[in-house]
C-alpha cells in the first residue's frame, strides 16, 4: 500500500507540473513574438543578432575535413584563404595575399602577404601558416579523408617560405584553374598552426580562422553561434552575433521565418514564395554553380547513336519538366556551364523539344525499351531527388512508345552501379568546386565512369580540354569551352535538365547579405533595422 | 504467477487466461457468433472487406495510370476530373490511393505471415521443449526486442536496399518475438494439461502433439494477435515508406506519399490528408477487428 | 531481493553482447560502403581504398568485432566517420533531448490516459466513454507522423500558437548545465527561456505521446472496470463510502498496478517512435540523427546508439519489474525467474 501512495503521489505532481505548463504556455500568446517583444535586454540582443536556418547541421568546420555547403556557409564568416571571389562572380580578387605573380612557365606562383593580420586566436598569419595549411594537405601528410585535398593542391608539388609575408607555391604542371582553387571554401581557408597543434590536426569543433567572426559555440542538430571578430584586419561586422540554425524540413524552416525565429533561411521552394512574401518577408534568388542533368550510356546501344540520343532528348519537354519539378526552385539548363561562368556563350542550345520528331525517330530505330537508373537522396542540384525526376522522365518516354523501367539506389549504392555501368540512362549532377569552366566541361573526358557517367570518350573533345588546362585566363580560353560546349550538344551526350537555384527568404528588416554565387553566405555587413 | 508472463499478460490485456480446451472447430465458431455481436468488430471487418475488394478491382475502378508522370498536371486542386487532385508529378492521388491499397495490403498479410510462421516454430520449440532451447531462442528474441523495432526496420531496409519484397521481410522479421512469445506462453499454459499429458503417454510424436493438440488450442489467441499485428505491420510500412525507405519508384505506397508531399503542407495540403486518412482508416479496421475477437474470445466479456 | 537485482543487471550483459552482434552484422556486413558518402565527390577508387583499410574495414570482420568490443568496454565508441568526432560526444550532445521528450510524452499520456480512462470506468456507456473510446483507438490507429504534420498545420501554420519545431529560440538557450532544458532553465531562473522550451516541447510530446495515452487510456479503464467489481468495493459501496472516495482512494488505487506496468513498457516503445517525430518536428535528438547515420553508414555512431537504447530498454524493463513488484505484495520473485 505504501506503494500505491508513491504512485498517487507521482502522478499527482506530474498534473500539477502539467497544469502549471499550460498556464504558462498560454500567458505569452505569439510564439514569434518571444525573441523581440520582452524586456529591453532581450531585444537589443535579438537585433544584434542574425538567425540563418539552414537544414542541416554542418559535417565539421575544418575547411580540409568537410566537403558540404552547410559548412561552407559557417566556414566562410570564420576563414578567409589568400584569395577570394568578387561580390558576384567567380572572378579571383585578393584576400589574405595582396598580390601575386605567375611564372612564365606557369609552374611557380608568389604570393605577398597582407601584413598584420592575425588569427583569431592572438597568433600572427604568415608564409609559415601558409606552408603548414598547405602542407597539411600534401604527401605525406595529407589524410584520405581530407576531401578537397586533391582537388585543390593536387597539382602543388611544395611551398616555399620566402620571407615572413612571400610565399612560393611550384606546381608540377601548369594549372590555370589553380587559381580559382585558392579561394574555394574547402581546402583553402587558411586555419591558425596553434589550434591545429592543439586540436589534433583536426579542427571541426574548434575553428579558428583570420574572418570577420570568431567562433563561439556548437550544440549539435540545434545551432552553431559565432561572434564578431573585434580584431578583424578589414571592415568589421556590422551586426555582433550571427546564429545558424539547423532545421532539416523545408516547410518548419518557412513556419520558422514567418514566426520570426529565423531572419534568413535557404533550401526553399518556389510554392512557398506566396507564404512567404505574403506574410510581410522577402525573397532573394541567387544563381547556382551546378548542374543537373541526365546521361545517356554512349559506349553501348542504342545510346552509342546519336541519333537515338537525340531522339530521346527531343521527347523531353525540360522546360515544363523544370518547372513543376522544381516549382521554380531551378532554371532550365541550356547549357552544361551555369551562366555566370566564364566560357558560357547564349548561342548555346540543347536539342529542343519535338515529341512527333521523336516518337518517330525511336519508332524508326526499334527503341521501346530503356532501363534507367537513379539515386533517392535528394542532392543539391536536384532538390526532389533522383527518383522524382526518373519518373518524371518515364512519363514523356511513355509517350513516345518507350517503356522505362526504373531501379532506384541510395547515393552509395548508386555511385557504385554507375561504375558496374548497367544502365541506359543514369541521371547525375554536379556542384561547382571553383568557378572555372574545366570543372565542369571535364566530366564528359574524364577516365573515371563515376565521374563521366556517360562513359563519353571523344578524341577531339578530350584535346580541348588538355589546350584548356594550359592557356592563361581570358577569352581565347574562354572560347576553347564554349566549342566544348557545343560539341557536347550537337552530339547529345547529356541532357542538361537544370540548374538549381538557391531561394533565400528573409525577413524585411535584414539588409545587405551577399549570397554568394558559390552557395555560401557572406553575413559580415548584414544588418537588421 | 511468473513476473514475465504476468507482465505478458497484462499486455495483452488477459489475453492467454487458460483456456478451456475445447474442439477448436467450436471454439472458431463460437468465436464468430461472439463475433457478429459485436458491432465495432463488424464494423472493422467491412471496411477490410471493402479494401480487400478495391485492392482486388484495382486495375478495373482506378480512374488513372497510378503511375504515369504528366507534368503538364502537376498539382491540380480536388475537383471533378481530381477527386483527390494531383500530385507534385501530376499524377492523379485517388488512383494512387487505390493502388497503394495493394501495397498495404500485400505488405502487411505477409509480414505478418512471415513473422507468424517463424514466431509460432520457435515459441512453439521454446515452450514445449523448454530447457536449453528454451533459454537460446528466448535469449535471442529478448536481443531483439531490445532493439526499438522501427530502428531495426531501417538497419534492414538500408541494409537491404528499397522494394516491397524486403520491406514485407524487414517488418516481418522484427515482429518474430512478439509472436514467439505469445506462442511460448500460450503453450506454457496448457502443457501441462491432462490432455497433453495424456496425448504424450499414448506415445504421440512431439511434432504431432504441438501441431494437433497444442496449437489449435492456442489458435485463437495467434489470430487476434496477427489481427492486431496486421495494423502495426501496415504503419511499419508507412513508416519506412515515410522515411522514403519503402517501395521503388513508382509504386505508389501510402506512407511514401506521405513522405514525399511533406514539403507541400502549406501549399498542397491535399496531398498529404488523403493517403494519412488512407493509412488510419486501414489500421483501424484491423484494430477493431482485432479488438472484437479479442472480445469474443475473453471468457469474462462473454459471460456479460 | 537485491540479489535479483544484481542477477538480472548482469544478464545485461549476453543481451548487449548480442545486440552488438546483430547490429554489427547488418551493418559492416549488408549496408553499403561509407567510404564514397566520406570522401564526396572527387574520392578516386585508390583514396577510398586507403581510407577503408585506415578504418580497419578491410580486415576479417570478426577482427573488426574484436576490436570494437574492445573499445566499447573501455567506453570508446570510436568517432564518427563523417563528423570525425567521438561517437559518445556526438551522442551525448543529443541525448538529453530525446529523453526529455521522450519523458514529456509520456506524463502527458499518463496524465490525460489515466483521466479519461478512469472517467470512462467510472460512467461506463455514457458519452464521455464511448466517444473516448473512439479516441482511443483513433489514436492507436493514426501514424505518428501524420499526426505530427496535421499538429504543425494547425498550431503553426493556421493559428501561430506554437513553434513547428525545434527545442528553444536560440537567444534563450541555456548553455552547458544537463542538457534538459527544463531543468536547466528552471535551475538558471530564465522564466522566458522555460516558457519558450515548453512551447516547443508541447506539439512533439503530444504526437510522441498520443500512441501511449490510447493505450494507458484502455488499460486504465479496464482495470478500473475489473476492480470496480471486486467485492471490497462493493463492499465499500455498500458501507456508505462516498462514490468519489470508493473511486480514488480504493478502485484507482488498485487499478494503477497494471497501469503502471504499461508506462513502464510504453517509455521504452517511446525511443522508437522519437525517430518519426523527432524527423517531422526536427527535434534535435537520437533519433532523427539515427535514421541519417544509418543512411550514411556511420557504422560506429549506429552502433553506439543501438547498443545504448538497448541498454537503456533492458534497464526499463528491470525498473518496471521491480517497480511491479514492490507495489503488488501478491507477486514473490520466484527463483525460477530468469
Amino acid at each position: 500500500m505504501k506503494g500505491n501512495k508513491r504512485v498517487l503521489a507521482l502522478a499527482l505532481s506530474a498534473v500539477l507540473t502539467l497544469t502549471g505548463l499550460a498556464g504558462c504556455g498560454q500567458s505569452d500568446k505569439s510564439a514569434g513574438s518571444t525573441a523581440g517583444a520582452s524586456g529591453g535586454g532581450a531585444k537589443s540582443r535579438a537585433q544584434d543578432t542574425i538567425i540563418y536556418a539552414q537544414g542541416a547541421d554542418p559535417r565539421g568546420l575544418d575547411p580540409a575535413l568537410v566537403d558540404d555547403g552547410e559548412s561552407g556557409k559557417v566556414i566562410v564568416n570564420i576563414y578567409e584563404g589568400l584569395l577570394k571571389y568578387s561580390k558576384d562572380s567567380t572572378q579571383i580578387e585578393p584576400s589574405l595575399a595582396e598580390k601575386w605573380d605567375i611564372s612564365d612557365d606557369g609552374l611557380t606562383y608568389t604570393f605577398y602577404l597582407r601584413k598584420g593580420v592575425k588569427f583569431q586566436d592572438g597568433t600572427d598569419f604568415n608564409a609559415e601558416a601558409v606552408k603548414i595549411n598547405i602542407d597539411r594537405q600534401l604527401p605525406p601528410k595529407v589524410t584520405e579523408d581530407m576531401v578537397y585535398a586533391g582537388f585543390v593542391f593536387g597539382s602543388v608539388k611544395d611551398v616555399e617560405v620566402v620571407d615572413d609575408l612571400t610565399v612560393k607555391i611550384n606546381l608540377t604542371a601548369p594549372s590555370t584553374p589553380f587559381l580559382n582553387n585558392l579561394a574555394m571554401c574547402m581546402g583553402a581557408p587558411m586555419i591558425s598552426p596553434k589550434a591545429l597543434e592543439e586540436n589534433g590536426n583536426n579542427v571541426n569543433e574548434h575553428p579558428v580562422g583570420t574572418g570577420p567572426y570568431t567562433f563561439v559555440s556548437w550544440t549539435k542538430g540545434q545551432n552553431i553561434v559565432l561572434k564578431r571578430n573585434d580584431n578583424y584586419w578589414g571592415e568589421k561586422a556590422v551586426t555582433t552575433n550571427v546564429i545558424f540554425k539547423f532545421i532539416p524540413d523545408n516547410s518548419a524552416r518557412v513556419v520558422a521565418l514567418n514566426n520570426g525565429e529565423a531572419d534568413i533561411i535557404d533550401g526553399i521552394d518556389a510554392t512557398v514564395v506566396q507564404q512567404i512574401e505574403g506574410s510581410g518577408n522577402k525573397i532573394y534568388k541567387a544563381q547556382g554553380m551546378n548542374i543537373n542533368y541526365l546521361a545517356y550510356n554512349t559506349t553501348k546501344a542504342p545510346f552509342n547513336d546519336v541519333k537515338v540520343r537525340t531522339a530521346i532528348s527531343q521527347a523531353i519537354n525540360v522546360p515544363e519538366l523544370v518547372q513543376s519539378l522544381y516549382q521554380g526552385y531551378a532554371e532550365p539548363a541550356t547549357s552544361v556551364l551555369p551562366t555566370f561562368i566564364p566560357g558560357y556563350d547564349a548561342s548555346i542550345a540543347q536539342v529542343a523539344f519535338d515529341q512527333a520528331a521523336a516518337k518517330a525517330a525511336l519508332a524508326g530505330a526499334g527503341v521501346s525499351k530503356l532501363h534507367i537508373i537513379t539515386y533517392t537522396n535528394p542532392r543539391p542540384y536536384n532538390t526532389a531527388n533522383g527518383q522524382a525526376l526518373a519518373e518524371a522522365i518515364q512519363g514523356y518516354l511513355k509517350n513516345v512508345g518507350v517503356t522505362a523501367t526504373i531501379d532506384a539506389f541510395d547515393w552509395t549504392t548508386y555511385k557504385e552501379k554507375v561504375k558496374a555501368g548497367d544502365y541506359d540512362i543514369c541521371f547525375y549532377g554536379w556542384i561547382g568546386d571553383n568557378g572555372d569552366p574545366d570543372n565542369f566541361m571535364n566530366l564528359m573526358a574524364d577516365k573515371d565512369p563515376r565521374m563521366n557517367v556517360a562513359r563519353y570518350d571523344n578524341a577531339a573533345y578530350k584535346e580541348l580540354i588538355a589546350k584548356g588546362l594550359t592557356i592563361p585566363n581570358g577569352d581565347e580560353r574562354n572560347k576553347v569551352y564554349t566549342d566544348l560546349e557545343k560539341m557536347a550538344a550537337k552530339e547529345a551526350v547529356w541532357l542538361p535538365i537544370s540548374h538549381a537555384t538557391t531561394l533565400v527568404g528573409y525577413r524585411s528588416n535584414v539588409k545587405d547579405f551577399n549570397y554568394h554565387t558559390t552557395g555560401v553566405i557572406f553575413l559580415s555587413e548584414a544588418s537588421k533595422d | 504467477m511468473k513476473l514475465k508472463d504476468l507482465k505478458a499478460d497484462v499486455e495483452e490485456n488477459s489475453l492467454q487466461q487458460a483456456l478451456p480446451l475445447e474442439k477448436p472447430e467450436s471454439r472458431l465458431k463460437e468465436m464468430w457468433e461472439a463475433l457478429r455481436e459485436n458491432n465495432a468488430a463488424v464494423v472493422g471487418l467491412c471496411i477490410i472487406l471493402f479494401l480487400i475488394l478495391v485492392a482486388i478491382l484495382a486495375p478495373l475502378i482506378m480512374p488513372y495510370d497510378p503511375n504515369l508522370s504528366d507534368m503538364s498536371k502537376s498539382f491540380l486542386k480536388p475537383g471533378p476530373d481530381h477527386w483527390f487532385g494531383t500530385d507534385q508529378l501530376g499524377r492523379d492521388i485517388l488512383s494512387r490511393i487505390i493502388s497503394g491499397a495493394r501495397i498495404s495490403l500485400t505488405v502487411g498479410l505477409s509480414a505478418v505471415v512471415i513473422s507468424l510462421t517463424i514466431g509460432v516454430v520457435l515459441g512453439s520449440i521454446a515452450g514445449y521443449f523448454g530447457g536449453k532451447a528454451d533459454i537460446i531462442i528466448m535469449r535471442f528474441m529478448d536481443m531483439m526486442l531490445a532493439i526499438p523495432s522501427i530502428l531495426l526496420a531501417i538497419a534492414f531496409m538500408a541494409a537491404l536496399g528499397k522494394g516491397i519484397d524486403k520491406a514485407v521481410i524487414a517488418i516481418g522479421l522484427v515482429s518474430i518475438p512478439e509472436y514467439a512469445r505469445i506462442v511460448r506462453g500460450s503453450i506454457l499454459s496448457v502443457k501441462e494439461n491432462d490432455y497433453v499429458q495424456a496425448a504424450r503417454v499414448i506415445g504421440n510424436k512431439n511434432s504431432r502433439i504441438i501441431f494437433k493438440h497444442i496449437l489449435p488450442n492456442v489458435l485463437s489467441s495467434i489470430v487476434v494477435r496477427a489481427t492486431l499485428g496486421i495494423s502495426t505491420a501496415v504503419l511499419d510500412t508507412a513508416a519506412l515508406g515515410f522515411l522514403g525507405l519503402g517501395v521503388q519508384p513508382p509504386v505508389a505506397e501510402w506512407g511514401d506519399m506521405l513522405g514525399r508531399a511533406r514539403g507541400f503542407i502549406f501549399t498542397a495540403p491535399y496531398t498529404l490528408i488523403f493517403p494519412g486518412l488512407a493509412i488510419t482508416i486501414t489500421v483501424l479496421a484491423f484494430n477493431l477487428l482485432g479488438d472484437g475477437l479479442r472480445d469474443a474470445l475473453d471468457p469474462k466479456s462473454r459471460k456479460n | 531481493m537485491l540479489k535479483y537485482i544484481v542477477k538480472r543487471i548482469l544478464m545485461l550483459i549476453p543481451v548487449l553482447l548480442g545486440v552488438s552482434v546483430i547490429v554489427f552484422l547488418i551493418m559492416r556486413v549488408f549496408s553499403p560502403d561509407p567510404a564514397p558518402i566520406v570522401l564526396g565527390q572527387h574520392a578516386t577508387a585508390e583514396t577510398v581504398e586507403k581510407w577503408r583499410e585506415a578504418n580497419g574495414l578491410n580486415s576479417p570482420i570478426y577482427i573488426q568485432y574484436f576490436d570494437f568490443i574492445k573499445g566499447a568496454v573501455t567506453g570508446d565508441f570510436g568517432t564518427s566517420y563523417y563528423t570525425k568526432t567521438p561517437v559518445m560526444k556526438e551522442i551525448m550532445s543529443r541525448f538529453p533531448a530525446t529523453i526529455e521528450l521522450a519523458i514529456a510524452a509520456i506524463i502527458l499520456a499518463s496524465i490525460i490516459g489515466i483521466l479519461i480512462g478512469a472517467i470512462s470506468a467510472v460512467k461506463k456507456n455514457s458519452i464521455f466513454d464511448n466517444s473516448g473510446m473512439i479516441l482511443a483507438l483513433i489514436g492507436v490507429s493514426m501514424p505518428i507522423f501524420w499526426l505530427g504534420i496535421l499538429l504543425i498545420i494547425l498550431f503553426s501554420g493556421i493559428l501561430h500558437i506554437l513553434p513547428s519545431g525545434s527545442r528553444i529560440d536560440p537567444l534563450l538557450q541555456p548553455y552547458g548545465g544537463t542538457g534538459f532544458y527544463m531543468i536547466d532553465t528552471l535551475v538558471s531562473g530564465d522564466m522566458e527561456a522555460f516558457v519558450d522550451a515548453v512551447k516547443h516541447l508541447v506539439l512533439p510530446a503530444l504526437a510522441l505521446g498520443m500512441y501511449s495515452m490510447a493505450i494507458i487510456t484502455r488499460m486504465t479503464r479496464s482495470s478500473m472496470l475489473d476492480t470496480l467489481n471486486q467485492d471490497y468495493i462493493r463492499t465499500a459501496r455498500a458501507k456508505g463510502i462516498k462514490d468519489g472516495r470508493v473511486i480514488t482512494h480504493h478502485a484507482l488505487r488498485n487499478a494503477m498496478i497494471p497501469v503502471t506496468t504499461v508506462i513502464g513498457l510504453q517509455l521504452g516503445s517511446l525511443l522508437g517512435g522519437a525517430v518519426l517525430t523527432e524527423t517531422v518536428f526536427s527535434w534535435p535528438g537520437i533519433g532523427h540523427y539515427t535514421v541519417e547515420c544509418i543512411l550514411k553508414s556511420d557504422f560506429p555512431v549506429v552502433q553506439g546508439i543501438v547498443l545504448l537504447i538497448a541498454c537503456i530498454f533492458v534497464l526499463i524493463n528491470l525498473v518496471v519489474d521491480i517497480f511491479y513488484a514492490f507495489l503488488d505484495p501478491r507477486i514473490k520473485f520466484s527463483k525460477k525467474e530468469a
